[in-house]
């Protein structure tokens, strides 16, 4: 499948273009339009898309599910008791051995909105907005270390090398606004797999996320150098273009018609995303929602939950918001707490202020990490072999996920793991199964997407996936 | 390459580019098996377990058998009854949409013809062709290149282009053979006189720069995925330099290719090995290797061993293998048994990794490894620090008996002085703040190892042993600066067993499998040995039908923009067809016969009146072809990101021109290391003076978070093995070049040059385009950069909008 994102682009440029290109160059232009919507076959939608976009906040480290989403009471009796050997055995640990004993969730869980949904009390804020929330508690997946466990979560697979959620998501839908990138990263710090985790893999590198920092200059070199006025840059842009319209009159090649567009939006981009990525043109009450008024906690992932409504607003096709902190190998008591309230109040607002203004029934956000945690405790240092307050090791066979927007139910669990939250004991969900029915809410078939790679048809889902029908709307 | 040609002829569309109807034959690898293979072998294939109703269509006995095919007799044939149904139910194939009316037609000619098979063109031996009689178009025909080409042009109805320009034609192949543009001094010369001598002379010229090595080691070392960190979390630093040092000098040396395989692939195991063939074996050294504390030793190790597979067989066979982990090939001919049996072969090496102690952080190397010396200074200093370690040593050896004599009073004061707070302790074997706890248990208790660990301990910290273990530690660290230790591969003394992995789970072992190839393939000589170095030969054995075909297809590709199959990394069942499979199989016999030079490759290339045509066409011309597959005109296309670095700075007059070493570290945007995940690496070192102008290839490459400029123009974070580019068109390009502080340096150094023009302003601005683009600028050109000067009344806007033009990044 090829997609000619160009072609929106272009039209854009003629549209918006505030300097000049030449008329020959303007009506070559459109009969490349016309020639390639003939011959480059575009993605056909199966059936309407429910979303048209993606917030996915992803919990770096992998939140422990018993002591946030999924009550597990039975806990209690096993507390301080090894879990039944058949469970364990035969089973990947990172660090702690089959026969560490469990532990209870020092965290009380009550039901939440009109819906009932039940949640731990680590989370005041999102309990507000249950009814809007999609709950999974069984979903799976293969690996049981950050970095490869984050690429499974965005790729669907666990070493590197393949395109991420994102990277689909952009190859199969193209932009809403082509003056900025379809696919956005914004974070407090890197994930353990690094850029891996928002690459294009094997998939054309313009669907690579974009990186875009904290502050009011989020994209590289978008300063022009010292000296120059926004008016000599627009003169130096203005002959590059001249002298590349010169060119193209030799050569005739499409790509600097294409190179002059680029020149001309990168001008653009040097106004227009400080501005996007200003938020003191957010009123008051907007600051006060999500913490940034100094009465919340605040801090770069509130921010970047503004920033990320901000996005979806002007177009931007997917949002990955990445938030490290949850590898909580250490006290469940006191650091797991802090990394809840550090979310809490930014997580529900983003739902708050997109539902407010229309927007959450076609985003699609997506709360979670790349895995859950052990039922049982980890009480040593990985390294030393210390012994350090208790928390829990990296658990692969089950973890819960939170979904809102965009063609899901409100107020619905979905799943069920055991007594021990150690294994699913109903209605499994696979991350192929979850990336499968994310590009089914965007009206891709997960089957139907696909490119080829080393002679063969590569999917995000792999040659597996199923779509969780009873959560769609 | 023979292939059967049918005698029905049918109306074959597909290829019908401005023409009607053209009448043409049924030849099965061109248009059935790439039907059967995309369509029908997912159930009806090679694989298995994921085959339906028994019925192969990859087996002509089995189809026959099976009444889907009829030898003669169409409407017979299942197959046909199948896929011409309108009911949905039994409609084949079951996904995606119905064979096209074409399809099916061409379906039913050959059964009418027989339905006869034959091997994939690429798993046959080529056969020498003869290149075609053409009548030729006067200057089109300069060597046998040519006749082919010409021939595929006029089956399409177009022509070829005259001749590029004299300085266009010197820059395209300077920026082809050495990735840097001429000097103006070179493009004059080449314009007083074009002839083919002196054409032919300015390419030997090139072939003989030691930058030749530099501009053709960049492409390989996509391929070998070669970085100067681990990748994954800690993402640590690693010192791979001696390996990319060797691959430019033994492409400057033209050493062999066939030779260049086996040292890579095979150096460690060649007789009496020499210190250069142990560090070409760096190559399988270069893949990404996971460290991080819960990742299992045996997972990493199968990783490792898979990419190694993987790699090989992209890079020699064209074959794509990593679906056979799991399951056997679902397209092609590769049973999961054969991947193993290749896997037998890596498996023999020495581990990656080891974990050290119960659970860690990291894991530690412990693969082979060789110190290297950047020069004889740096080797001379070495030898000094070694004499001076060994006497430390000797002196730290008698010193540590009285050490041990006051080991009690020690223990005591060291736990009451709080100094373990500022001890080292990743300097100890043990790592980490694990071994203080070992002083808290009494003397008596402690294992042979606890005590070992406390004396370690003992002699770090007590004023008899200390200052010479501190002195030792510093000697070192720079011995270890000075000759870093370069990974190469080493194979384990006893035999390693195999075993294939059920699903591709490592921890699922199946049957037990000796090491052996493809079976498609040609068969081992028994006089090879049974490792690494008998692959190698193999794949550069003569009876090979695709090292070399795979090898000069990517060659071609550097140069055209693509190849003659477009996929290099796949020659399988589903790689589109050879758009001009004669020539592949010249150009591969010509390589092989050539005694494998990859010079004489790339010249006999240059040579040809194809690659020396025009790119600038008119729009009809591009229109009739407009990924230019049939090469009616020039090759145009953008330069990778480190070829757009070098020329930048070679046209500022900044770009140094020294040769190899230790990576370099250009300036970058602040904080990049710092949010790698879990490293102790952080801090980016910049370099001072020369360095900061390098060739790109010698910028250091951080896996974790690469050189933002190498991600913006489509270069690779090499964690796996890339074969073909993209050459993407961004914004973030524009930004790139025009506001990086490199590049706007590079533009003040270019203003300064412009400044010292003699002249007039017009006379300087042509010097400057003619420093940029090698040809002369038209009257507009020249017109629109004086009237930027004069707005702007310096000359630095010039400079930029020299450095920023399409053209100045492309080879035209």
């Amino acid at each position: 499948m090829t997609t000619d994102h160009l072609i929106p682009a272009r039209r854009q440029f003629l549209r918006n273009g505030t300097l000049g290109i030449g008329s020959l160059a303007l009506s070559h232009l459109l009969q490349e339009e016309v020639k390639a919507s003939a011959t480059s076959k575009t993605y056909v939608m199966p059936h309407a898309p429910k979303a048209k976009r993606v917030i996915f906040l992803h919990m770096v480290g992998g939140p422990s599910q018993m002591d946030t989403f999924d009550p597990k009471p039975a806990l209690d009796k096993w507390d301080g008791k090894s879990l039944p050997s058949e469970l364990t055995r035969g089973q990947k640990f990172a660090f702690i051995t089959p026969e560490a004993r469990a532990i209870k969730s020092p965290y009380k869980f009550a039901p939440r909105g009109e819906s009932g949904l039940v949640m731990s009390e680590l989370f005041p804020n999102l309990a507000r907005v249950a009814d809007d929330l999609t709950l999974i508690r069984s979903m799976q997946t293969n690996e049981i270390n950050h970095g490869s466990g984050e690429l499974f979560l965005h790729t669907g697979h666990g070493r590197l090398g393949r395109p991420t959620f994102g990277a689909w998501a952009s190859y199969g839908l193209g932009t809403e606004n082509e003056d900025l990138p379809s696919y956005v990263v914004l974070k407090d710090q890197h994930p353990n797999a690094g850029p891996a985790a928002w690459s294009s893999g094997f998939l054309p590198s313009k669907h690579q996320g974009v990186q875009f920092r904290t502050g009011t200059k989020p994209l590289f070199y978008l300063d022009n150098p010292a000296g120059v006025s926004r008016s000599q840059r627009g003169d130096v842009i203005d002959t590059i273009g001249k002298l590349n319209s010169l060119a193209f009159n030799r050569y005739h090649d499409p790509e600097i018609q294409t190179r002059i567009a680029q020149y001309e939006l990168a001008y653009r981009m040097q106004t227009s995303v400080p501005e996007l990525a200003d938020l003191k043109g957010e009123p008051d009450h907007i600051l006060k929602l999500y913490g940034l008024d100094g009465t919340g906690p605040g801090g770069d992932f509130a921010k970047n939950c503004l920033l990320a409504r901000r996005l979806v607003e002007r177009g931007v096709r997917f949002v990955q918001v990445f938030n490290k902190g949850w590898d909580h190998h250490q006290s469940i008591y006191t650091a797991l707490p802090r990394s809840a309230q550090k979310v809490d109040q930014a997580c529900a607002a983003l739902l708050t202020d997109l539902k407010r203004r229309g927007l959450l029934d076609d985003t699609l956000v997506i709360w979670g990490g790349e895995f859950g945690r052990t039922p049982m405790v980890q009480e040593h240092n990985a390294g030393s072999g210390a012994k350090t307050p208790p928390g829990r090791d990296h658990h692969k066979e089950c973890f819960s996920i939170l979904m809102a927007g965009g063609g899901v139910k409100g107020g619905v669990t979905y799943g069920k793991t055991d007594e021990f939250g150690f294994g699913v004991a109903e209605n499994p969900v696979h991350v192929h199964d979850f990336h499968a029915t994310c590009l089914h809410l965007l009206g891709i078939d997960h089957e139907q997407l696909t490119h080829r790679h080393q002679g063969r048809d590569f999917r995000l889902t792999d040659v597996h996936g199923h779509v969780v029908r009873d959560i769609l709307l | 390459m023979k292939s059967s040609i049918l005698t029905v002829t049918y109306a074959l569309s597909a290829i019908a580019v401005g023409l009607a109807a053209e009448t043409q034959t049924v030849d099965f690898s061109r248009d059935i098996r790439p039907i059967l293979s995309s369509r029908c072998f997912n159930c009806h294939g090679p694989d298995g377990a994921s085959r339906k109703a028994g019925l192969r269509l990859d087996h002509r006995d089995n189809a026959i058998e099976l009444e889907a095919i009829v030898p003669g007799d169409p409407e017979l044939s299942y197959l046909i009854e199948r896929i011409i149904t309108n009911d949905p139910d039994d409609r084949m194939p079951p996904k995606g949409a119905p064979l096209s009316a074409e399809e099916i037609e061409t379906f039913r000619a050959w059964i009418d013809t027989g339905a006869h098979y034959e091997q994939h063109w690429a798993y046959v031996k080529p056969d020498r062709p003869k290149p075609p009689k053409i009548k030729p178009v006067d200057w089109h025909q300069s060597n046998p290149i040519d006749h082919f080409i010409q021939r595929r042009l006029t089956e399409h109805g177009l022509q070829p282009s005259p001749p590029a320009e004299p300085a266009v034609l010197i820059r395209r192949l300077s920026l082809d053979l050495i990735g840097l543009p001429p000097t103006i001094e070179a493009v004059a010369a080449f314009e007083r006189d074009p002839s083919e001598v002196n054409y032919e002379a300015f390419i030997e010229h090139l072939l003989d720069s030691p930058k030749f090595g530099e501009k053709w080691a960049l492409h390989w070392l996509d391929l070998a995925r070669y970085a100067d960190s681990n990748g994954y979390q800690h993402d640590d630093l690693r010192s791979m330099w001696p390996y990319r040092d060797w691959v430019i000098r033994a492409l400057n040396a033209d050493l062999p290719f066939d030779q260049f395989t086996i040292e890579q692939l095979a150096g460690d195991l060649l007789p009496n090995p020499t210190r250069e063939q142990l560090i070409a074996t760096g190559f399988h050294r270069n893949v990404p290797t996971n460290f991080s504390g819960g990742t299992k030793v045996e997972e990493v190790r199968a990783n490792v061993l898979h990419d190694r597979v993987s790699t090989t067989g992209q890079v020699w066979l064209g074959m794509t293998m990593e679906c056979c982990q799991c399951h056997d090939h679902k397209f092609d001919p590769i049973p999961q048994t054969d991947y193993y049996q290749l896997y037998a072969y890596f498996n023999q090496a020495v581990p990656e990794v080891a974990q050290k102690g119960k659970a860690m952080f990291k894991k530690l190397f412990v693969g082979a490894d060789l110190p290297v010396v950047a020069s004889p200074e740096d080797g001379a200093r070495v030898m000094e620090i070694i004499e001076q370690m060994t006497l430390e040593k000797a002196a730290l050896e008698k010193a540590k008996p009285w050490a041990l004599a006051e080991q009690p009073g020690w223990e005591k004061e060291f736990l009451a002085s709080g100094r373990g707070e500022s001890i080292p302790w990743e300097r100890f074997p043990w790592n980490l703040r694990g071994g203080y706890q070992m002083l808290k248990i009494p003397a008596e208790k402690r294992s042979d190892n606890e005590k070992r660990n406390v004396e370690a301990l003992l002699f770090y910290d007590h004023p008899f042993t200390g200052p010479y273990e501190k002195a030792l530690d510093m000697l070192k660290d720079t011995r270890d600066t000075l000759a870093p230790r370069t990974m190469i591969m080493k194979d384990q003394e006893d035999y390693v067993p195999t075993n294939l992995f059920i699903r591709g789970d490592y921890t699922s072992p199946g049957a037990p499998m000796k090491p052996g190839v493809p079976s498609v393939l040609h068969p081992l000589d028994p006089e090879y040995p049974m490792n690494r170095l008998g692959l190698a030969q193999w794949l550069v054995d003569a009876e090979n039908p695709l090292t070399a075909r795979v090898t000069v297809n990517r060659f071609w590709a550097e140069i055209f923009g693509q190849g003659i199959v477009s996929t290099p990394e796949d020659f399988g069942y589903q790689s589109p067809h050879p758009t001009h499979p004669d020539l592949l199989d010249w150009l591969a016999l010509e390589f092989v016969e050539g005694g494998w030079s990859m010079k004489q490759l790339i010249k006999t290339i240059v040579m040809s009146s194809t690659y020396r045509q025009t790119a600038a066409v008119s729009s009809a011309k591009i229109a009739k072809d407009p990924s230019n597959q049939w090469l009616g005109r020039g090759p145009r296309f953008r330069l990778p990101a480190e070829l757009i670095r070098d020329n930048l700075l070679a046209i500022s007059g900044q770009l140094s021109d020294k040769f190899g070493g230790p990576a370099v570290y250009p300036p970058q945007p602040a904080g990049l290391w710092k949010e790698i995940s879990g490293a102790d690496d952080t801090f980016y070192p910049t370099s001072d003076g020369e360095d900061r102008h390098r060739r790109g290839l010698y910028t250091f490459l951080r896996r974790g978070n690469p050189n933002p400029m190498v991600l913006n123009f489509d270069g690779s974070n090499r964690s796996a093995c890339v074969t073909k580019r993209d050459r993407s068109n961004t914004p973030v390009q524009a930004l790139n070049l025009l506001n990086d502080p490199i590049y706007v340096d590079a533009a003040r150094e270019f203003e300064a040059w412009i400044e010292r023009v003699p002249g007039n302003d017009q006379t300087r601005v042509i010097s400057a385009f003619r420093r940029a683009l090698a040809r002369r600028p038209s009257q507009s050109e020249v017109a629109a950069l004086i009237a930027i000067y004069q707005k702007h009344g310096n000359w630095f806007s010039v400079a930029q909008v020299l450095l920023n033009l399409d053209e100045t990044i492309t080879k035209s």
